[in-house]
């Protein structure tokens, strides 16, 4: 049975080690640099905590970086360099160099590196994928989505502060849009030009939000809007893809398939429960591992998680320009 | 005393809903119908019962407190200068016109004439619009940031794809009633807008733009996108929209105008089945209100003009790549 250690014991970690403990893998264990969360999260989901990078990575068949997007880099290529399979969360990294850099050193040592980009394994947008694959829209013409919510955190962690801080996290287009960039890719092909506004520079504290006009080589437009500028508890996803010959649309508001009203909740309430396949977080481990004892291709390409970062860089330098960004000719600053 | 109108031009589509709307009210006269295609007067006489003047003057001598005018967005300037003299009212299609030039035109000359010029906006008199604007005035959603909206439509064919006629497709027909709703919210004029806009992106027959996307920003700090495109494939459960998503510091608020329907299946699909008054209903009131109450129009002409602006500087955008500005 593989052995999975996870890097970085934070809010996603959890949800991946719930996922890894309905895997047919072994989690061996955990690394943080806050040693208690390592400790806490072995006592929770199973495993030891390590004492460093090197002990995991040494100890282990597959490297689970779950880490910030800043600290992406480090563990992913020591994971690279000892010939250890990758699961990374998305954004791959910060900058595009950093990408390719992690791309390189991957490629130079075999390794396999699988970036989370979850949006891929939504049922939801998933079906929606395979709708547009099928021929059934015709030839795609306008996509749009929308991934709405609070701002992630409400205390004053460290992780709060790390959303909070642009240079780390690198606002809502890096942490929230780049789901909706990797899944507008996937769908239409090559991004062309983007354009964007946002309250990237408005000074606003825990709120952020950006209105994303792309065009793909296709010709097909795509709409993107990702906020943190919505309520509490209140997110909104959206999907609607037009083509020649239909329109397939979803909306997170439209009645699920329960609906109730009790004393104990004031407001009425909606849910769809899926089935334990459907979670997109176990699906998209499920298809790593399965992809790495079968030698099939990932789902998200390293490529396609390069790209995502530099389509979202691209995004963040329209909204400070006020102009469209051309891809091909995109460099990033130093 | 009855209000006398005249429907003057009823290539539009909406003309036969104000028509309804009209005979259904109290205390007004359809007094007939002229219009410079034989085919289209033939079938407003024999299916609609209408009065039909071949001779664009004999509906004009009837004495008409106002006229509703419906012909092709290309023809508006030279209906609204053969009528600015003789009536005193006069409620046009949108968009205003097609050119900045026709629409000053049209100003000009119902200003000269003394003629009251209202823009048709029904969408405005939609119930969730008119409580989004008594939100928006007691600053209901705190300072606003954001305005994520769409006007998408089916492609509606016949005239509306001929640029001659038209002005231009998806683009020019759907720009202006989401930008007069945000001028109308906030008071305001559009500074900027880019847009991207596809041609026979759902309907490679077609030649004229069919898919629209613009971002916008406002004079008073919102920006925002608005999706103008004919997106809506032949048999989609409804034929359009307009929605608004507006981020505010204090709170969000969703608009789908329009979801005020029952589910309706026939004929082997199913589609939206509207109920209550319809804002079109609204707007004919608007305008007899108007000519009753001798006051000055809700929605005036230079609205058009200035909602037909940011449509045409679209344009201009996604010919040059780059935003354009509007003084």
């Amino acid at each position: 049975m593989l052995k999975v250690g996870v890097i970085g014991a934070g809010s996603i970690a959890q949800l991946h080690a719930q996922c890894w403990s309905r895997l047919p893998v072994e989690l061996a264990g955990w690394f943080d640099i806050v040693p208690e969360a390592a400790r806490a999260s072995a006592r929770r989901w199973g495993g030891v905590p390590f004492a460093s990078l090197d002990e995991l990575i040494d100890r282990v068949d597959v490297v689970d970086v779950c880490t910030n997007v800043t600290a992406h880099p480090e563990p992913v290529k020591a994971a690279a360099q000892a010939g250890k399979a990758i699961v990374c969360e998305k954004p791959l990294a910060r900058t595009v160099a950093e990408c390719a850099e992690i791309l390189r050193v991957c490629e130079a040592n075999g390794t396999r590196l699988f970036v989370a980009h979850v949006v891929r394994f939504f049922p939801e947008f998933e079906e929606a994928h395979r709708v547009v694959a099928s021929g059934a829209l015709g030839q795609p013409g306008m996509i749009r989505t929308v991934r709405a919510f609070g701002f992630p955190r409400t205390d004053s962690s460290p992780s709060a502060r790390r959303y909070a801080d642009f240079a780390q996290s690198g606002g809502v287009v890096m942490d929230v849009g780049i789901h909706d960039i990797d899944f507008q890719r996937w769908c239409m092909g090559e991004v062309e030009r983007v354009f964007a506004r946002g309250l990237l520079e408005a000074g606003i504290p825990r709120y952020d939000h950006a209105l994303i006009c792309l065009r793909f080589e296709s010709g097909a437009i795509g709409h993107i809007e990702a906020s943190w500028a919505h309520r509490k508890g209140l997110p909104r996803t959206h999907l609607e893809i037009a083509g020649t010959e239909g329109i397939v649309e979803w909306d997170s508001r439209q009645p699920g398939s329960m609906a109730w009203v009790t004393e104990a909740e004031d407001a009425p309430q909606h849910r769809t429960p899926t089935m334990d396949s459907d979670h997109p977080y176990w699906a998209e481990l499920a298809h790593f591992l399965h992809c790495l004892e079968s030698g099939a291709p990932f789902r998200v390409s390293p490529e396609d998680a390069l790209m995502a970062v530099k389509v979202s860089q691209a995004v963040l330098r329209s909204i400070r320009t006020g102009r469209p960004v051309t891809l091909s000719e995109f460099q990033e600053a130093e | 005393m009855s209000v006398r109108i005249g429907l003057y031009g009823i290539a539009h589509l909406h003309a036969l809903s104000y028509l309804a709307c009209l005979r259904d009210m109290a205390g007004v006269e359809v007094a007939g119908v002229w219009d410079a295609d034989a085919a289209r007067l033939s079938m407003a006489e024999e299916q609609y019962g209408l009065r039909a003047f071949r001779d664009r003057n004999a509906l004009l001598d009837r004495q008409l407190d106002g006229v509703v005018i419906c012909s092709p967005n290309a023809h508006h300037r030279r209906d609204v200068e053969a009528v600015a003299e003789r009536v005193p009212h006069i409620l046009c299609e949108k968009p205003l016109a097609t050119t900045v030039e026709d629409g000053q035109a049209m100003l000009d000359v119902c200003q000269a004439a003394g003629t009251r010029l209202q823009t048709a906006f029904p969408v405005r008199f939609a119930p969730a619009v008119q409580e989004t604007k008594r939100m928006l005035d007691a600053g209901g959603l705190g300072q606003v940031y954001s305005a994520s909206c769409t006007n998408q439509g089916s492609m509606p064919g016949g005239w509306f794809t001929e640029p001659s006629l038209s002005g231009g497709g998806a683009v020019i027909d759907h720009t202006v009633h989401v930008i007069d709703l945000l001028r109308w919210f906030w008071d305001t004029e559009v500074a900027e807008v880019y847009a991207e806009i596809g041609y026979g992106q759902f309907h490679p027959e077609l030649r004229i733009d069919d898919a629209g996307l613009l971002s916008f920003q406002l004079a008073n700090g919102v920006y925002g996108t608005l999706d103008t495109s004919w997106s809506r494939p032949p048999g989609h459960y409804v034929w359009g929209n307009v929605t608004l998503e507006l981020i505010g510091a204090e709170g969000v608020l969703n608009v789908d105008a329009f979801r005020q329907h029952l589910t309706l299946t026939h004929g082997g699909r199913s589609r939206w089945q509207p109920w209550g008054a319809s804002p079109d209903r609204a707007l004919m009131e608007d305008f007899v209100d108007m000519i009753r109450s001798d006051r000055e129009p809700s929605i005036t002409g230079e609205d058009g003009l200035k909602a037909l602006e940011v449509a045409l500087a679209a344009y201009g955008s996604a010919r040059t790549g780059q935003p354009v500005s509007l003084s």
